[in-house]
């Protein structure tokens, strides 16, 4: 289970950082190929960088799917609660089971579908060609336009994340059930806020300007 | 998932008897059911409330609407739910609000922040209240390079308001003015709910963005105004005046952050990068400058900052693929057209129109997010605004201004939340001293509304539309 967090946590900081590195290097290439340096620019203008942009939108499907699964663990995902937060306690309870199970049954039909989107639409093929069993006339599955992979390996990201999301809520529901605690995220909490209260900030122009 | 604990301390209100509660429930029952029996239009939003109002998150409740609805009402093709559900957040422009939350991370974890107070306080310091009209012309610089008004009260508020502390301001009042202030947030230059307003009704990003400069200059003087009033009627502390040296000097200073206007601003103006690309290099920029320049972070903390950032961005992320499901099932049943026809043929007008736009979005905003609301109502909305002859930037920032003010006042409003963190003054304490800086927004927002120069007059300047 630790290793689970662990993974999705992972995958997700990976992805943020990869995306913005791709877009980041795309830019920079696309401006640098322009500068007359001999030799240099020959090679700048051999490489491709147009696949950057797709790239960058499925890194950040994927961070997508998977980070909505981190949310559910975290609590992020914010609901109107106006009501809720005023019902009689037991009626509150009850709301919350029905939240939940919302959660659970919306994920896992997306699951679901996806699953079988993605079955009908290469995977089948592609499993039955590594399995050598005959494929008949399965279609083998559209490609994507500029990197050219089989879209179902990249859309595999709604049902995995969708699945992953559906077991993070039954988690949480188990959770409710045991110690009647959700998981609630406080954007008031700021990670390294306490390192700038132990140093406090004095504004005093002065002390400022001579630094 | 809801917060319940709390939105009741929140709120200040102790749980309803049963009786009560039984009450409120029949009655909600009862008002959705009659909704439901006006045809399609009515099941659809009869549906969303009552999922959304047993505090299912809003993207799930969105979602499982556009289920309920297609397997039970319609014919429409499983498949193009499916298919959907994969394309719906395949647009490039849509990659910009990950790479400016993450910007956003990077701002309010690197020194940024202190830089841009220093300078603040060195000009306007020795005015009445001083601390305070640096607390807020701080905020309007960062919100320059921010897009995210809880990243501004976060990255502001946490500084300063220890800082006034000191300086003898009762914490009620530096509280209040950091969390109208830091609404400027999403109001100045880049903000993330006008990505999400641009991608909902194809606006362009870059006009918005330039468009709401000149209203997030007029705001930040009021909200100065209001301060230095009140700050001298209480006889609240100056600071010592700055020289011009000192002035040059923290300008120096700050002028790392502010660079990043320039990347932004400059950069999709001149047609060197997208909106999304810009992002993506002010992401860049932000980290470059907290962990190599500021060193205020240190290499490893990086991970832990591209972490909380993608948590946020995967929730908005989220939201944004159901609101996309939303929106499909809308414009398959004809909703917004339906919508637009039946405003249109109240015979409003622009006047009262945009009076009603904005009570129902004021309305909203006591239940939901921003983000959510503008992906709900956009769409609706839109489509009548444009054929009342409303022009598609000025009503974006008009729906900005809106969220500015939902973002200050419970129950749900955040930087209200995040201020009351930072400054551990209760929420009712806090809504109670932030009422003359609301008030003045308010005043903001009808001046917004019924100005469209105030919004449009740069953009068109410039040329950006």
């Amino acid at each position: 289970m630790k290793a689970l967090d662990h993974l999705e946590e992972w995958i997700i900081t990976f992805l943020m950082g990869a995306a913005t590195a791709t877009i980041f290097v795309a830019v920079l290439h696309r401006y640098a190929a322009g500068i007359r340096i001999p030799g240099v620019q020959d090679w700048l203008l051999s490489l491709n960088f147009s696949w950057a942009q797709e790239l960058c939108i499925f890194m950040f499907v994927w961070m997508c799917k998977f980070g909505a699964a981190y949310g559910v663990r975290t609590g992020i995902h914010v609901g109107v609660d106006v009501l809720v937060a005023r019902l009689p306690d037991a009626w509150r309870k009850k709301a919350v089971y029905v939240a939940l199970f919302g959660g659970i049954v919306f994920t896992g039909i997306i699951g679901t579908l996806g699953l079988r989107f993605v079955w009908e639409n290469g995977m089948h093929y592609a499993v039955f060609t590594a399995l050598g069993f005959g494929t008949g006339d399965l279609p083998q599955g559209p490609t994507t336009p500029d990197l050219e992979w089989p879209t179902w390996i990249v859309y595999s990201a709604v049902p995995l994340g969708s699945f992953l999301m559906c077991f993070r809520f039954l988690q949480v529901t188990w959770n409710f059930v045991r110690s009647g605690e959700l998981p609630h995220h406080d954007p008031t909490h700021v990670e390294g806020l306490h390192d700038q209260t132990e140093q406090p900030f004095e504004p005093v122009p002065a002390k400022a300007g001579a630094k | 998932m809801s917060v319940p604990a709390v939105v009741v301390a929140a709120a200040g209100s102790a749980p309803m008897s049963e009786k009560r509660a039984a009450t409120w429930l029949i009655g909600i029952v009862a008002i959705l059911l009659a909704v439901s029996f006006t045809g399609n239009v009515g099941i659809v939003f009869a549906l969303l409330i009552a999922l959304m109002l047993t505090g299912i998150p809003v993207s799930i409740a969105l979602g499982l609407t556009v289920l309920a609805f297609m397997f039970l009402l319609t014919r429409v093709p499983v498949e193009a739910v499916a298919l959907k559900l994969f394309t719906g957040i395949e647009r490039f422009e849509i990659m910009a609000i990950p790479f400016f939350i993450l910007a956003g991370s990077f701002l309010t974890h690197g020194g940024v922040a202190k830089r841009m107070i220093a300078f603040a306080t060195s000009i306007i310091g020795h005015f009445h209240g001083g601390l305070a009209l640096a607390g807020i012309v701080a905020c309007a610089m960062f919100a320059l390079v921010c897009g995210s008004s809880v990243a501004t009260v976060v990255a502001i508020g946490s500084i300063m308001l220890p800082a006034m502390v000191r300086q003898g301001y009762p914490m009620r009042f530096g509280a209040a003015v950091i969390v109208t202030a830091g609404s400027l947030g999403i109001l100045m230059l880049p903000s993330i709910p006008k990505v999400i307003y641009a991608i909902s009704t194809n606006t362009s990003i870059g006009a918005l963005f330039v468009a709401g400069l000149i209203p997030g200059i007029l705001l930040t003087v009021m909200l100065c105004s209001v301060t230095w009033y009140l700050a001298k009627k209480r006889g609240y502390p100056r600071m010592p005046k700055a020289n011009w040296a000192q002035r040059w000097n923290t300008f120096r200073e700050s002028l790392w952050g502010l660079m990043l206007v320039v990347i932004i601003i400059g950069g999709i103006y001149s047609g060197m990068f997208t909106a999304t690309e810009a992002a993506a290099m002010s992401a860049v920029y932000a980290f470059w400058i907290s962990v190599f320049v500021y060193k205020d972070l240190s290499l490893k903390e990086v991970p832990k900052v591209l972490l909380t950032a993608a948590n946020l961005s995967a929730m908005l992320l989220y939201i944004i693929t159901n609101a996309v499901l939303f929106s499909f099932l809308m414009s398959h049943e004809n909703i917004p057209q339906a919508m637009a026809d039946w405003i249109l043929a109240k015979e409003l007008g622009q006047v009262a129109f945009l009076a009603c736009v904005n009570v129902v979005l004021l309305l909203a905003g006591n239940v939901m997010d921003p983000s959510s609301i503008i992906l709900i109502f956009a769409p609706i909305l839109h489509p009548a605004a444009m054929r009342l002859g409303i022009d598609s930037v000025h009503f974006g920032i008009l729906i900005d201004a809106n969220m500015e003010v939902g973002l200050c006042h419970p129950p749900v409003g955040l930087n209200l939340y995040v201020a009351s963190g930072i400054s551990k003054l209760s929420i009712t304490d806090l809504t109670m001293a932030v009422l003359p800086w609301l008030a003045t927004m308010v005043v903001f927002l009808v001046i917004v509304t019924y100005w469209p120069g105030l919004s449009t007059w740069l953009p068109k300047t410039l040329g950006m539309m």
